[in-house]
């Protein structure tokens, strides 16, 4: 019989080589960030245009979303259906995607295929056709999408939190815009926001794949040697400030649940004390065994899941609680969480943050591997302007964070009298259970985040 | 092209107990994935007892004799490992990705649930349990637009006992009603190692993994016989039409076609047929439906197999304004302009080479390849089959595609519509 009383040692401590990042430069001077990784035949190449819904103008809202959705509806000599059709011929997956930061143009493809799609990827990002006919569908689509968006409560919740957050600045609008401003774009707004924002100036490529890194910069002059890169877009952001706790609410009718957002506007990526804001999160809701998740879910059985989270925009940070439960629930739910957040200021214990360093260090090897992890990784560093070295020190950081570091961080950046707080659920049922935890009245928005008249 | 690559060296082996064992060894990357199939899924279940083989899944987190409620989560997180299981009609599956110096801690968790299970059950662990699974299902079905389409189309499609007929996370009235003695018979019943395979790959030394092996799973007692499935052998072929309500802005037709199990004779033909009609720009229905006629806002299809029956699917939500009859008007006239004027080369190429490339970006994750060892293991008995299925899609021909279109969708179907409140 063995013992099974006790969990196995591990064996000794795991080497990770980190893979090396190296800074290719472009005759027109773009940047190419390259990982070598040669285990499989593939290639993933990851275009980073910083432009995205903070580019919208105010009064067309969308019309960075809308661009990402017509830059490869036809290009070159192709139009939208050859362009698709050739990509799959060939066995290559291509997507342009966008959000209030970034727009990236992702390739995976194989090796022996790569060249003919990065000439590909190239017709999409040198010479988009933007014809009036698939203006005219695609932006049907997005309205069309918009009204489907109505029946989503999760959406509801995540863009009136957001709203509620970021004020009039550019983060507090959702990327796809409203109905009303999406109507007003016209092509010509989509082809000036392109010619503006779609420059080499303004991109970064990012590869990872089976190459050696002068194919890269052979392939990629060859293609991109000529890309304009002049011109650079900026947008200004105008940082909200945090306010008195409120509570808010969003009717949707027949629902079997409320879901729930709480938090407020948090410091930036770059802050000295990420990493132990980080540990901290952890702790309180970053993974299975956290707090609020053992809490709600495996205690009070209010929930199938309930997290919170950091998340980091390019100029501005958010601290959000996310969940979902039973509608009965939802005053209970939102009580217990305001009590972890009053209680991660008051106590951290030394095994919880030893969890939380193990947890963090020794799933840092995971992050790299497959290609598009490893691209994932750099593509942050781009986002938040971080030094190519910053992912070499990740680890040691955290190793060397002490346990008062972390319990400053909970004080520093949980602030349990400024929230948002939001539901959206049946309103009858809602109302008085929010009611309830602190005798304040919740306000009514509707689906937009605006009062509700 | 480096077709090669999906040649898997594996060694497989069954031990005393009837456990079935899978050895991937690749030291590409330092980290260990094990994965466990058991064959068990919703269509064991019985009616008016749905939505246990699901549950039973949470149980299994529950703790066991030695590793405390939740441990599963907490010893495998501060290892930097991921963990989950997921239940489906035919068979659950549990896994965890550690890095590779943790590689003997699943096998010492894996064993103490597959052996052990009972001694850490409670009352209370299972109450709350059954809260947990009553919010997965408001969360991920009743509260989702469309939310309760698939259940809905399933129930009418199949008979009201076939084994395919209920949905894998059980109807809410017969979660509220298991009982922890069910919970200990459905354990002793399907939760043996006659009744499960392990695979483990990853970084690792293969002599120390299989003396591991044996020392965790070898002392778990075999199960008796694990029960067959009935299966009615009627199925509904007539054309049925099923409207429901709900909180929705755009109506949506669901289609449901009785075809072929999985790895049957038509199976691969099916896929096509469904890349064909569906899966890009170009395919047959998005093109017609979305592109040109501008009726649809979207539109799906998949031949959804498994291991007792298979069923073709296809899915359009209308745009405002348009009518469900008229999107299946059209569903159905492309479907007689495929069988009547046939497939064009380029349409195969696009198909395949697809397929071909998806194979390939499918080997950069470690626990997506032994979860398809396990895969090929349960349907196969073969893990080492990604040359083979593939081969199933290189050898399907266009008049192979036409036929199963004619043999099958011509045929009497489910129509479900989901239509917006009237009130």
């Amino acid at each position: 019989m063995i013992d099974r009383s006790a969990a196995p040692a591990p064996e000794k401590k795991l080497t990770f080589d980190l893979p090396e990042i190296k800074e290719l430069s472009l005759s027109n001077g773009t940047k190419v960030l390259f990982v070598r990784k040669d285990k499989l035949p593939i290639v993933y190449t990851n275009l980073i245009i910083s432009c995205g819904s903070k580019s919208d103008p105010a009064a067309k809202r969308g019309t960075g979303y809308l661009t990402s959705l017509l830059v490869d509806e036809g290009a070159g000599k192709f139009d939208s259906l050859e362009l698709n059709g050739e990509f799959e011929k060939l066995g290559s997956i291509f997507s342009v995607r966008s959000n209030h930061d970034m727009t990236s143009m992702t390739l995976t493809s194989l090796k022996d295929n790569f060249n003919r799609s990065l000439e590909l990827m190239s017709d999409v990002i040198l010479t988009p056709r933007f014809d009036e006919k698939d203006f005219a569908r695609e932006k049907k689509k997005v309205l069309d999408k918009i009204l489907q968006l109505k029946d989503e409560p999760s959406f509801i919740a995540s863009s009136v939190f957001e709203r509620k957050i970021f004020k009039d600045s550019y983060y507090a609008f959702p990327e796809i815009g409203f109905e009303n401003t999406v109507a007003d774009i016209s092509n010509n707004d989509i082809k000036k926001f392109y010619t503006q924002n779609y420059t080499a100036a303004n991109s970064t490529f990012v590869v990872v794949g089976n190459l050696t890194e002068s194919e890269v910069t052979d392939k990629f002059n060859g293609y991109f040697s000529k890309w304009d890169s002049s011109k650079k877009s900026s947008a200004i952001f105008e940082k909200p400030e945090r306010a008195p706790t409120s509570f808010y609410f969003v009717h949707k009718k027949d629902s079997a649940q409320s879901e729930i957002r709480i938090g407020h506007l948090a410091k930036k990526r770059d802050a000295a004390d990420f990493i132990p804001a980080r540990i901290m999160n952890t702790i309180l809701g970053g993974q299975f065994s956290s707090r609020i998740n053992l809490n709600l879910r495996e205690d009070k059985g209010f929930t199938y899941g309930a997290n919170s989270s950091f998340q980091y925009y390019r100029e501005a940070g958010l601290f959000e609680v996310s969940t979902a439960v039973n509608i009965e629930n939802t005053g209970e739910a939102v009580s217990e969480i305001l009590k972890e957040l009053d209680g991660i200021r008051k106590e951290i214990t030394p095994k919880e943050i030893e969890f939380a360093k193990s947890y963090l260090i020794k799933q840092f090897p995971a992050r790299f591997e497959t290609y598009a992890q490893v691209a994932k990784n750099i593509e942050q560093l781009i986002l938040h302007r971080l030094d190519i070295d910053d992912l070499r020190g990740y680890t040691g950081k955290i190793e060397s964070t002490e346990i008062r570091e972390v319990s400053a961080a909970a004080l520093e950046n949980i602030f349990p009298e400024e929230l948002v707080v939001v539901a959206v659920g049946e309103k009858e049922k809602i109302i008085p259970q929010l009611k309830k935890i602190k005798g304040v009245e919740p306000e009514e928005l509707d689906l937009n985040g605006n009062p509700q008249i | 092209m480096a077709k090669n690559l999906l040649k898997i060296d594996y060694e497989k082996y069954t031990l005393d107990n009837g456990l079935q064992v899978i050895l991937y060894p690749d030291n590409s990357f330092p980290l260990v994935s094990v994965n466990i199939w058991y064959s068990v899924g919703s269509a064991n279940e019985k009616p008016g007892k749905t939505g246990f083989a699901h549950l039973f899944e949470h149980m299994m987190f529950q703790g066991s004799e030695n590793i405390p409620k939740e441990g599963h989560f907490r010893y495998i997180q501060e290892a930097g490992g991921s963990l989950n299981g997921s239940t489906s009609i035919d068979r659950t599956n549990y896994y965890e990705t550690v890095p590779a110096n943790y590689w003997e801690l699943p096998l010492w968790l894996e064993s103490d649930r597959m052996g052990f299970m009972l001694g850490g059950l409670t009352q209370e662990k299972l109450d709350n349990q059954k809260d947990v699974v009553m919010n997965e299902r408001r969360q991920s079905y009743e509260n989702q637009p469309y939310g309760t389409a698939w259940e809905k189309l399933f129930s009418n499609l199949f008979p009201e006992n076939h084994p395919y007929s209920w949905p894998t996370i059980g109807w809410m009235e017969d979660i509220t009603k298991f009982e922890l003695n069910e919970v200990k018979n459905f354990f002793r019943t399907y939760y043996s190692p006659n009744n499960a395979s392990l695979v483990v790959g990853g970084n690792f030394d293969t002599n120390g993994m299989r003396n591991s092996i044996e020392k965790y799973f070898g002392d778990i007692q075999s199960g008796g016989k694990v029960p067959g499935i009935t299966v009615p052998p009627k199925k509904n072929i007539e054309t049925k039409k099923i409207i429901v309500e709900d909180s929705i802005q755009l109506p949506r037709i669901y289609l449901g076609f009785h075809t072929e199990k999985a790895f049957s004779k038509n199976d691969a033909a099916l896929d096509i047929l469904s890349d064909v009609l569906t899966s890009s720009k170009n395919a047959r229905l998005q093109k017609s439906l979305i592109f040109e006629k501008q009726i649809a806002q979207d539109v799906y299809s998949f031949q959804y197999s498994a291991r007792l029956d298979g069923s073709f699917i296809i899915i359009s939500t209308a745009k405002p304004g348009i009518t469900l009859e008229s999107i299946k008007s059209e569903i159905m006239t492309e479907i007689s302009k495929l069988i009547s004027g046939g497939i064009t080369d380029d349409e195969m190429l696009r198909a395949k080479n697809s397929l071909k490339s998806s194979y390939i970006y499918s080997l950069q994750k470690l626990d997506l390849i032994t979860d398809h060892l396990n895969h090929y293991n349960y349907f196969l008995n073969e893990p080492d089959s990604f040359l083979f299925d593939l081969s199933r899609y290189e050898n399907v021909t266009k008049e192979q595609v036409i036929e199963a279109a004619k043999k099958y969708l011509l045929n009497g179907h489910t129509e479900l519509n989901f239509i917006p409140r009237t009130k």
